[in-house]
């Protein structure tokens, strides 16, 4: 009887004990942004894509061609202010040995209102742009449609991945790189990658 | 000077409501009629101060008090003097003194009505509401305080309301809301006092009721008003967007459902009880959990309210509190309430049951939905966002029982029926059902989905099992005027919230298989069709408003040759923020709503309009408007208005158990 008792006053406690269990959440939810977003796929790998290069007719890129190095994938584009201030201290990231990927975001292109896409305009704008800044980027992936950007978890630019050899998706950043940025969260991660490498 | 006054009668108000809090309680603790005494005195002087404190805040943004942070970031001199009353709650510190204010309101109308309650319940009910007001007040006196001034310096003119919320529609949404939350507060006080008593008798329940109700009432209100005005207003055309603050509404209204319902079984049966006292928790707390939220940005939200870590804090602090302690005493107490009633499996407080068990899920899966993508982060699995999809397909999951349970449960009797002699009838309802909804959807539509069908299906049933149990019950009689006098205000008043549940079932099956939107880009003088009607693009005027200019499209609706109206959808920009805002044109009609929203201009001087074809959209807020109705119907009901004897008038099937001590 008297367990059953302690038994019936224990279903009486499971809200209170739910209810502290969320508010452990809401404690630490209080000191996180909710807009700085981590993309699903940390630990994963980078989803499959056949995409074509931004410069180069006919030059196709996937995930195959990223195998074997550790290297960032930088979300970009020329409509995008903060890249522009991103783009020299990465452009230094790549003097210092750091392989950069570009993935370019092409902002708000619908098929159906704009017709066919003007890829050389966007050519002569990104030349223009990588002139005045640098360009940190052995190459840029084209990615019209956005389907690589949505699959990578991408809410906008800039954004930068942390890929390692093998593919695998370590962090993720949103918003601009900078020397803080990178001491805090990607250096670490980086030299041990390098180290392991060697 | 006024401003300064305002501050003034807040301290004094939360002087006098901490005196509300301890004299009661401590009174009612050791048994000190003199301190218990205090409160009706203490809440209606609490209430004088706070109003004063609003009234001084209302003054300010009339006279364009620009010395004011508040009234320069909410209001400007161009806007019109009814929009500067509502901008003492279009940000976020007015919209927390006007919480304190409903708090005070309805704590002062508690404490004039409840005269007939014992002092020991009555003080504690004070009491508890006492303490509620004391946290928001120090919350909005030292996180928020709408009176913070901006002297010696201060601008000539002031930054504008929100151009969104200068709209009739969010003139009452945020106070309806508000009176809702709020109102759940009294229902919350009765049942921390009642548990501190050790008393959860029927008295306990039959006085919760008209409160919930109430409440109910006013979030039911809210909510529907809310939707109606992102339909209007935002031109993306939708209703209902499952954001984290759309949810933080749902989620109390959800419980107060099952509360209300609750309470009935608990008034008149005795049982459920501490089912019923742990809903009435659970409703306020769901109120400061979306406060929390809301105030706090934790979360994403279309909402942009204030995100200040402080004064997260503080609400957290003060959510742990008041839901931590009274979950607390609900452990510690609960467990020594005995329900006495007996009945039987099919009976109808097992479908009452089942209804509570399916609203609870209803509010969990929202729960889940609006937190999961923050606990998911927080456990360092990234982000995750949750969306219509998830919601859209719960919810239809749930919908089939919950509309199931609803159609057979009016039919059901307290404590035990035989399911015989209730089989042929629920065919019947059953069959007739099916034929109308055959019917109806074949005969207007061409493609008919299955989940269309079923929604529908189910809202007609309720609808047909709902008219068979008036045709039952008032034939019954000799003479159906005799039958129809019979029927009590809370009879006519479960009708009215079930078939206004239908009606929105109904709709919103029906919205969302059959609207049509379509995108088009057009220059002046083409004209689209769709759905049967031609919208000819006639051209751009000019608007000039009292405080924003624009241009509006002029679209001529016209089906079959002839001209149904003549829509003018707005594109207008506030002079003062330079915000641009999205007016829709719509023509709204039980049957369809056509809508026209504009959009940019094009290069080439083409514009991009989007039209939409929305079936049956109506009965939504309709519906919602017949569920309020419901709330109404009780309220008016003598029994919680009048005296005792109004209680014994009641139709003899009901008996009530006799509640000790306490006669009304």
């Amino acid at each position: 009887m008297s367990s059953d008792n302690k038994k019936s006053k224990l279903v009486f406690a499971v809200p209170l004990i739910i209810f502290l269990l969320l508010c452990v959440f809401l404690f630490k939810g209080l000191f996180s942004n909710p807009r700085e977003l981590q993309t699903g796929r940390l630990g994963q790998a980078v989803p499959a894509f056949t995409l074509p290069d931004l410069m180069v007719d006919d030059k196709l890129w996937s995930d195959k061609d990223l195998a074997g190095k550790v290297y960032l994938i930088n979300v970009w584009g020329t409509w995008c202010t903060t890249c522009l201030v991103e783009l020299p201290y990465l452009t230094k990231l790549r003097e210092r040995g750091v392989n950069i990927i570009g993935l370019y975001l092409e902002q708000g292109y619908d098929p159906d209102f704009d017709g066919e896409f003007n890829i050389q305009a966007l050519r002569d704008e990104v030349s223009q742009m990588l002139a005045r800044t640098g360009n940190p980027y052995q190459y840029n992936i084209f990615d019209l449609n956005r389907s690589l950007a949505f699959d990578l978890g991408v809410s906008g630019a800039p954004e930068t991945f942390l890929v390692d050899s093998k593919g695998v998706i370590l962090l993720h950043h949103t918003g601009d790189l900078n020397e803080r940025i990178w001491r805090a969260k990607f250096a670490s991660k980086f030299t041990e990658l390098k180290e392991v490498k060697l | 000077m006024i401003p300064e006054l305002g501050y003034i009668s807040l301290t004094i108000a939360l002087g006098l409501s901490i005196l509300l809090c301890i004299y009661p309680l401590w009174g009612a603790y050791t048994n000190n009629l003199r301190l218990m005494r205090a409160a009706p005195a203490l809440a209606l002087g609490q209430c004088v101060f706070v109003f004063l404190s609003y009234a001084a805040l209302v003054y300010a943004s009339l006279t364009d008090d620009f010395t004011l942070v508040y009234v320069a970031s909410n209001s400007s001199s161009s806007l019109p003097w009814y929009y500067k009353i509502t901008s003492t709650w279009g940000g976020h510190e007015g919209a927390m003194l006007l919480w304190v204010v409903m708090q005070a309101g309805w704590t002062a109308l508690v404490s004039i009505s409840s005269k007939s309650l014992p002092w020991p319940l009555r003080a504690r009910v004070l009491g508890v509401l006492g303490f509620l007001g004391v946290g928001f007040m120090v919350y909005t006196l030292l996180m928020s305080s709408p009176f913070e001034s901006l002297l010696p310096y201060y601008p000539v003119e002031g930054h504008d309301l929100n151009p969104l919320l200068q709209d009739p529609g969010m003139i009452i949404h945020p106070p309806l809301l508000y009176m809702g939350y709020v109102g759940l507060s009294v229902t919350f006080s009765f049942a921390i006092a009642a548990l501190l008593t050790g008393k959860l008798d029927n008295t306990w329940a039959k006085w919760s009721r008209p409160w919930t109700i109430a409440a109910w009432l006013f979030l039911t209100l809210g909510i529907a008003l809310g939707s109606w005005w992102a339909y209007s207003e935002l031109g993306w055309g939708g209703w209902w967007f499952w954001d984290p603050v759309e949810n933080a509404s749902l989620m109390p209204w959800l419980i107060a459902t099952a509360l209300l319902h609750s309470l009935a079984v608990t008034e008149k049966r005795g049982v459920f009880k501490s089912w019923t006292v742990l809903l009435a928790i659970a409703g306020f707390s769901f109120s400061l959990l979306g406060t929390f939220i809301v105030r706090s940005g934790v979360l994403v939200s279309v909402h942009a309210f204030t995100t200040d870590p402080g004064r997260g804090m503080f609400i957290l602090g003060f959510l742990a509190i008041v839901v931590g302690g009274s979950l607390a005493l609900y452990a510690m107490r609960a467990s020594k309430v005995n329900s006495a009633g007996r009945y039987r499996l099919f009976s109808r407080e097992v479908a009452l049951w089942c209804n509570n068990i399916l609203l609870c899920v209803a509010t969990l899966i929202v729960m889940l939905g609006t937190l999961l993508p923050l606990v998911h982060k927080e456990l360092g699995m990234g982000s995750i966002s949750i969306g219509e999809p998830f919601f859209n397909e719960m919810f239809s999951y749930l919908l089939v029982p919950f509309a199931f349970i609803l159609g057979i449960a009016p039919l059901l009797r307290w404590k035990q029926n035989k399911f015989n002699a209730l089989q042929s009838k629920l065919a019947l309802v059953a069959i007739i059902s099916i034929v109308i909804t055959g019917a109806w959807l074949y005969s207007s539509y061409d493609f008919v989905a299955p989940i269309t069908f079923m929604a529908v299906l189910l809202a007609v049933w309720v609808f047909v099992s709902t008219l068979f149990d008036i045709v039952e019950k008032t034939t019954k009689q000799t003479s159906i005027t005799l039958g129809l006098k019979q029927l009590t205000n809370s009879y006519w008043a479960m009708v009215s919230g079930h078939i206004g549940f239908a009606c929105v079932v109904m709709s919103v099956a029906l919205t969302s298989a059959y609207s049509v939107e379509r995108d088009v880009r057009m220059h002046p003088g083409e004209q689209v069709q769709l759905n049967g009607y031609e919208y000819h693009f006639d051209g751009i005027k000019e608007i000039i408003g009292a405080n924003y200019t624009g241009h509006a499209a002029v679209v001529s609706v016209h089906s079959e040759g002839e001209k149904v109206a003549e829509l003018h959808a707005e594109k207008r920009r506030y002079n003062v923020g330079m915000q641009f805002m999205t007016e829709a044109a719509i023509d709204a009609s039980l049957a369809r709503d056509l809508y026209v929203a504009l959009g940019e201009q094009l290069n080439d001087g083409a514009w991009a309009l989007r039209i939409y074809h929305k079936p049956y959209i109506r009965w939504m807020w309709l519906g919602g408007l017949i569920m309020a109705f419901a709330g109404l119907l009780i309220l008016l009901d003598k029994r919680y208005r009048g005296t005792s004897s109004a209680e014994q008038r009641q139709s003899g099937k009901i008996k009530t158990v006799p509640s000790a001590e306490v006669q009304l």
